[in-house]
């Protein structure tokens, strides 16, 4: 089924947010912190506003009077505070402190320049650490430490797993921070009517309901008042989340000039400072006997969140804790999570918060397998679960059920020839080249459910759809999830048309607006299918029982006879149709005295959905590298996914996932890198020297599917998206070890960029090569 | 302005922010491409396209063609000139470094004057040239290469189309199977494009293996290029010699293949 | 504020006059100014690509030139390469018959990037496709997709005769 999205987009028809164009729009533009820290002494505005075509110049003081402060809560840490725009002090290098609103972009951009502000710099605070150091400066003053979230989770028993271990395996793995890079940038068009005292907040996001919420308490207003309109977005991958300070700034300045106001962030300011993430590490120490059985682990993670908390701090690194223990079978577990606010960008939730775990399992067992000496096939054979071993309950509390990760290593190792690979990986070192194959089984946590929210502090993850036959047989269909390129119009369509019995062309998928979508939890992990698929699927559902009840009626045969195919109502082993659906529908509408005693008149269904408190995913990635020793270059030669990702809807959009996921994992596995100098200064701020993969440089991936239904879900459906990007950090990153591997070579930070490579070669090469 | 390909970039950012900017896409002449016996004349305005499509240039000049290729992305050649990215000196550039190893000259004109300037004197540290403000570059004139003259362009860059983090472009030329002439320069090890006389070390040797890597080694001993955040210093010396080991067996081996065609 | 100037330019096929400000950026003209809202800004530093159209039959960044520019030239858009505004035109079929996008940003520039490659090369190998259009930037595809629409369009291409499908070929020669 090809996708509904596309004919708009191909012909440059898409209406993305900084297409859309309303008179009287005035730009705003923002200026930003060239320190990483520093106090506010003052800020003039004069020479700025006095610049023709300025309309207003406001500061974060201006800010406090017209919105509320952002608060992060988080059990057991201190919450988080956050001013619209900084009145004290600047946190990090971009930081916001003013904004300007122009008549264009260009004029606002000229006034950027006038604004003057004095700034007394103070010490940057610039890794993990310096910033849990004891006498370190406060990034955040009103917190007691940089060092915001420490807590510690302990199950099973640990004590006695390492006591009894034949052997401690110690690794430790540390991902950089990159950031999100969609190829649209942030930005907002607010329109306030004066008149009906509404605000419409178009802007491409991921969860328009949540934000809304927000979005109203924090310019005071009631949530009737606000209307968010995501129109077509261009990727988010977990950047167009939560409610960014630039984005309400424009809201209520949009409201106090009463004008239009739009902001698109350039993309020096998308590279620098909307969110960035992933700068995490893990220190791993796992408790094995001599013949590779893993008895436990211990593991002290760590993250960098950067200088303020758009999200739970926790969040992200968390997730790495408790997927570690992954497809294997462990139940004595212990991990921390230590979390540091540094002046750094904030951090958050880029597509696979959790994208370090996989290749922290796996590179774990890989070491347990070479320190002990045992074929690392082997150690799997005899710690991975199978599916004879579920149900199974892991070590964190988490049911598996209907997952394939045994299965799908086992048809990995049939379908590539690894005892072929090894002779010529052999025979490929004796001329100085260094081939390396990775495998990495990838367990992908993928729809949350509110149980899981309720356990993990608050929030839900339950979804809502409605589903309208209209009078003439015409179907729309809304869900609160957002589409950001996953093709939700089409899969929605699909299963609404497949649970009515319509054709797919004649279901109508309105997405992304809160004054027409049900309120739901929007787009976020990988619940578009689970969650937002399925409730698509189940009020459908509900349309056809009402539909059948009417047919019945007027046909006057029992329900349970009766079947819809292509719009007409069957009696069954009848070749010919009775009635259309849509005189079902009609009847509904316009003669409600025709209906069944007790039907109510109308056919439009508002369902909800609450998934199980988790669903999970899981697929084999097998990555073949080569490693150039005089340049460091990582080539990749053959790359291949199977995965298990239940019932597909549409195995053309997930091979589309699989393959943009893959993707990203290797653009952090060999590419991506956000750099700061030593004074915090963000290096990276172009395509240029934030290095996103290219068509040249990822490979074709090889994909075959395996469908295990869940038995708990609708449809049998799991749900994809991060598993890819979490496969491919770690099948690459694999592959380079192995091709390392006897050189006394041990990769433990991506990317394994030609720069890391080359130092890593000249470590142990001396002068052997001069 | 020439093709504009860096400077508006940095304009967008507001890195740069002229007061005036004069568009010399309409000076007539400036683009053409002109050939004699001995050289290549290239007028400023020529866009990089044009250079690497002309058939021409490809038999005349052919490692000034292929060097062209790896000058960013198509689209951007398709406005990049010749005279830009010379006048821009970025001392990771291709067309800087062909100019250099071929001592190129660089026709300079002013309102009232216009001097010749050889590749050697023209670029003085990054981003920096001995073009005076009221300068423009009207041509370049190169010299062709010389029948049965081997060539060889190697760059590594991350992606295809990044600015090289070291680049190596040699000619060499073989009299009964020894070395005759050699020409090696390189990119992106220091401010400017530099040439490496270590070439006179093949003079008079037989090509090996064995050779390639003394002479790379040799060459690229003494570099002491910049760290920035995609490589080091020694990455870049690193790279620079392998590179240069593969420059020399390719041009090598296209002197011998030309050699034995002509004498065939 | 700096005079305006005037330009004279065909942009898919009409013939426009207009006003502007010497520092406009062609992108912008084409999008503020003019409504052809389909060339998207991904980055203005001339690095995603997003922004590619047609100037004179050649694939350019529009970020990366200034509305003056265009004086007396010929424009095509995204706009501009469906034959009639309404049918897919065989290169903007095949990516939608190869799953070639998700979100759709960057796509039509990769069209226009397409359009280009394809005119001046119209069988070109998987490795050639790959060279070619590494200065478009894609974050959501994995590329696989675009390389196999814009090979399916090269054999639609072909098999129509080389005939112009569309605009796109005749205002590009």
């Amino acid at each position: 089924m090809r996708r509904s999205e596309d004919y708009r987009l191909l012909l440059g028809a898409g209406t993305f947010t900084d297409d859309l164009q309303i008179p009287r729009t005035l730009h705003a533009a923002f200026v930003r912190s060239p320190y990483a820290h520093a106090r506010i002494t003052a800020i003039d505005v004069e020479r700025a506003l006095a610049l023709p075509g300025v309309v207003a110049v406001f500061t974060g003081e201006d800010l406090a009077k017209l919105t509320e402060p952002g608060v992060t809560a988080q059990a057991g840490a201190e919450p988080m505070v956050m001013e619209t725009l900084p009145t004290r002090k600047v946190r990090f290098n971009g930081d916001p402190v003013a904004c300007v609103v122009a008549v264009d972009r260009y004029v606002a951009e000229d006034a950027i320049e006038l604004v003057e502000v004095d700034y007394e710099p103070l010490a940057p605070v610039l890794s993990m650490e310096s910033a849990a150091a004891p006498d370190a400066p406060l990034v955040d003053e009103d917190l007691s430490s940089n060092l915001h979230t420490r807590q510690t989770r302990t199950f099973g028993d640990v004590v006695s797993a390492f006591a009894e271990a034949d052997e401690i395996v110690e690794v430790r793995f540390s991902t950089q921070r990159m950031t999100h890079v969609p190829i649209e940038t942030r930005g907002v068009l607010a329109v306030w009517d004066a008149g009906r005292m509404e605000l419409t907040f178009y802007s491409g996001q991921q969860t328009a309901h949540l934000l809304r919420t927000n979005l109203a308490r924090r310019l005071r207003l009631d949530e009737n008042q606000v209307r968010v309109i995501s129109p077509d977005v261009g990727g988010a991958f977990g950047q167009k989340i939560p409610l960014f300070r630039e984005e309400l700034t424009v809201a209520a300045l949009a409201i106090k000039l009463r004008r239009p106001i739009k902001w698109i962030e350039d993309r020096l300011e998308n590279l620098t400072v909307a969110n960035h993430a992933r700068d995490d590490s893990a220190w791993i120490r796992a408790a094995v006997t001599k013949d590779g059985r893993i008895l436990g682990i211990k593991a002290e993670l760590w993250a960098d969140y950067g200088a303020y908390a758009f999200f739970t701090p926790k969040y992200p690194i968390d997730s790495v804790g408790w997927l570690l223990p992954g497809p294997y079978k462990l139940q004595n577990y212990e991990y921390s999570i230590n979390v540091v606010i540094t002046n750094k960008c904030p951090a958050g939730t880029l597509r696979a918060p959790m994208a370090l775990v996989t290749w922290a399992t796996e590179g774990m067992v890989e070491r347990i397998a070479r320190q002990l000496k045992i074929d690392p096939v082997e150690v799997r054979r005899r710690n991975m679960i199978t599916s004879r071993d579920q149900p199974y309950v892991s070590a964190t509390g988490y049911s598996y059920e209907a997952l394939t990760p045994w299965e799908g290593y086992e048809q990995m190792l049939r379908d590539f020839d690894l005892t072929g690979f090894r002779a010529e990986q052999r025979a490929a070192r004796a001329n100085d080249r260094y081939l390396g194959v990775g495998i990495a089984s990838v367990l992908e946590p993928t729809t949350y459910g509110s149980a899981w929210y309720k356990k993990s502090g608050r929030g839900s993850g339950h979804e809502a759809a409605t589903v309208k036959v209209e009078p003439s047989g015409a179907v729309n269909v809304s869900v609160g999830i957002v589409p950001t390129g996953q093709g939700y119009e089409t899969t929605i369509a699909q299963v609404v048309a497949e649970a009515l019995g319509t054709r797919v062309g004649n279901v109508n998928v309105l997405l992304g607006d809160t004054s027409i979508a049900p309120y739901g939890m929007g787009t976020r992990g990988s619940r578009g299918a689970a969650a937002g698929n399925a409730v698509a699927y189940l009020a459908a559902t509900e349309a056809r029982a009402k539909v059948l009840r009417i047919a019945a009626h007027l046909v006057g045969e029992p329900i349970d006879n009766l079947e819809i195919r292509d719009d007409q109502i069957y009696v069954l082993g009848e070749p010919e149709p009775r009635l259309p659906l849509s005189q079902a529908s009609w009847t509904a509408y316009m003669d409600p005295s025709a209906l069944p005693a007790g039907e109510l008149p109308g056919l439009e269904i508002h369902r909800t959905y609450d998934p199980p408190a988790m669903t999970f995913s899981n697929a084999t990635h097998l990555c073949v590298a080569e490693v150039e020793r005089r340049t460091g270059r990582v080539e990749i030669l053959d790359y291949r996914v199977i995965e298990d990702a239940g019932t597909l809807i549409n195995p053309a959009i997930v091979d589309g996932q699989i393959r943009g996921g893959v993707s990203l994992g290797i653009g952090q596995a060999l590419l991506e890198e956000v750099v700061y100098d030593e004074l915090g200064n963000n290096q990276t701020a172009t395509f240029l020297d934030y290095l996103i993969p290219t068509i040249d440089t990822v490979p074709n991936i090889q994909i075959s599917h395996v469908q295990t239904p869940n038995p708990h879900t609708v449809l049998g459906l799991k749900g994809m998206a991060e598993g890819p990007v979490q496969g491919g950090l770690a099948a690459v990153m694999i592959a380079v070890q192995d091709a390392l591997d006897g050189k006394g070579i041990t990769i433990d930070r991506s990317p394994a960029s030609p720069s890391r490579i080359r130092a890593l070669f000249r470590a142990v090469e001396g002068d052997l090569d001069e | 302005m020439a093709g504009g390909q860096s400077l508006v970039p940095l304009m967008n950012m507001r890195l740069a922010t002229p007061r005036h900017l004069i568009d010399l896409k309409n000076v007539a002449g400036l683009s053409d491409i002109a050939m004699s016996e001995t050289s290549v004349t290239i007028g400023s305005m020529a866009r990089q396209r044009q250079i690497e499509l002309s058939p021409a240039i490809r038999r005349a000049c052919p490692i000034l063609a292929e060097a062209t290729t790896h000058i960013a992305h198509f689209q951007i050649r398709q406005r990049g000139t010749i005279g830009g990215s010379i006048a821009h000196a970025d001392p990771a550039a291709e067309l800087p470094l062909i100019a250099l190893l071929l001592d190129a000259r660089i026709v300079v004109r002013a309102a009232d004057r216009k001097r010749s300037i050889p590749a050697r004197d023209f670029f003085v540290s990054t981003f920096v040239t001995a073009l005076d403000e009221s300068e423009v570059i009207e041509t370049v004139v190169l010299p062709r290469l010389s029948s049965g003259e081997g060539w060889a362009f190697e760059e590594f860059a991350r992606r295809h189309g990044d600015f090289a983090l070291a680049g190596v472009a040699a000619t060499v030329t073989l009299t009964g199977g020894r070395y005759s002439g050699a020409r090696l320069a390189m990119s992106g090890v220091a401010a400017t494009p530099v040439v490496l006389p270590m070439a006179e070390r093949l003079l008079g040797e037989e090509p090996s293996r064995a050779l390639y890597r003394a002479v790379a080694a040799a060459a690229t001993a003494d570099l002491t290029p910049e760290s920035d955040i995609h490589a080091t210093g020694e990455d870049r010396r690193d790279i620079a010699c392998h590179l240069t080991e593969i420059a020399l067996a390719a041009a090598t081996e296209r002197a011998l293949h030309s050699t034995d065609r002509s004498a065939g | 504020m700096t005079a305006m100037r005037r330009v004279r330019f065909q942009i898919n096929g009409q013939s426009v006059e207009q006003d502007v400000a010497p520092r406009l950026l062609l992108s912008d003209f084409l999008r503020d100014v003019l409504g052809f809202t389909g060339t998207h800004v991904g980055c203005e530093q001339g690095a995603c690509g997003a922004c590619t159209i047609l100037l004179n039959g050649e694939a350019v960044r529009s970020c990366l030139m200034f509305a003056v520019q265009v004086n007396g030239a010929t424009v095509l858009t995204i706009e501009g390469v469906s034959p009639d505004g309404t049918s897919l035109h065989p290169i903007q079929r095949a990516f939608h018959e190869n799953h070639g996008l998700q979100c759709g940003f960057c796509t039509p520039g990769f069209v226009m990037s397409a359009c280009a490659l394809l005119k001046e090369n119209p069988a070109p190998t998987e490795s050639e496709i790959r060279t070619q259009l590494s200065g478009n930037l894609c974050r959501c595809t994995g590329y696989e997709s675009i390389v196999q629409s814009v090979l399916q369009a090269a054999r639609d291409l072909e098999s129509a005769g080389g005939q112009s499908a569309g605009k796109a070929d005749s205002h590009a020669g």
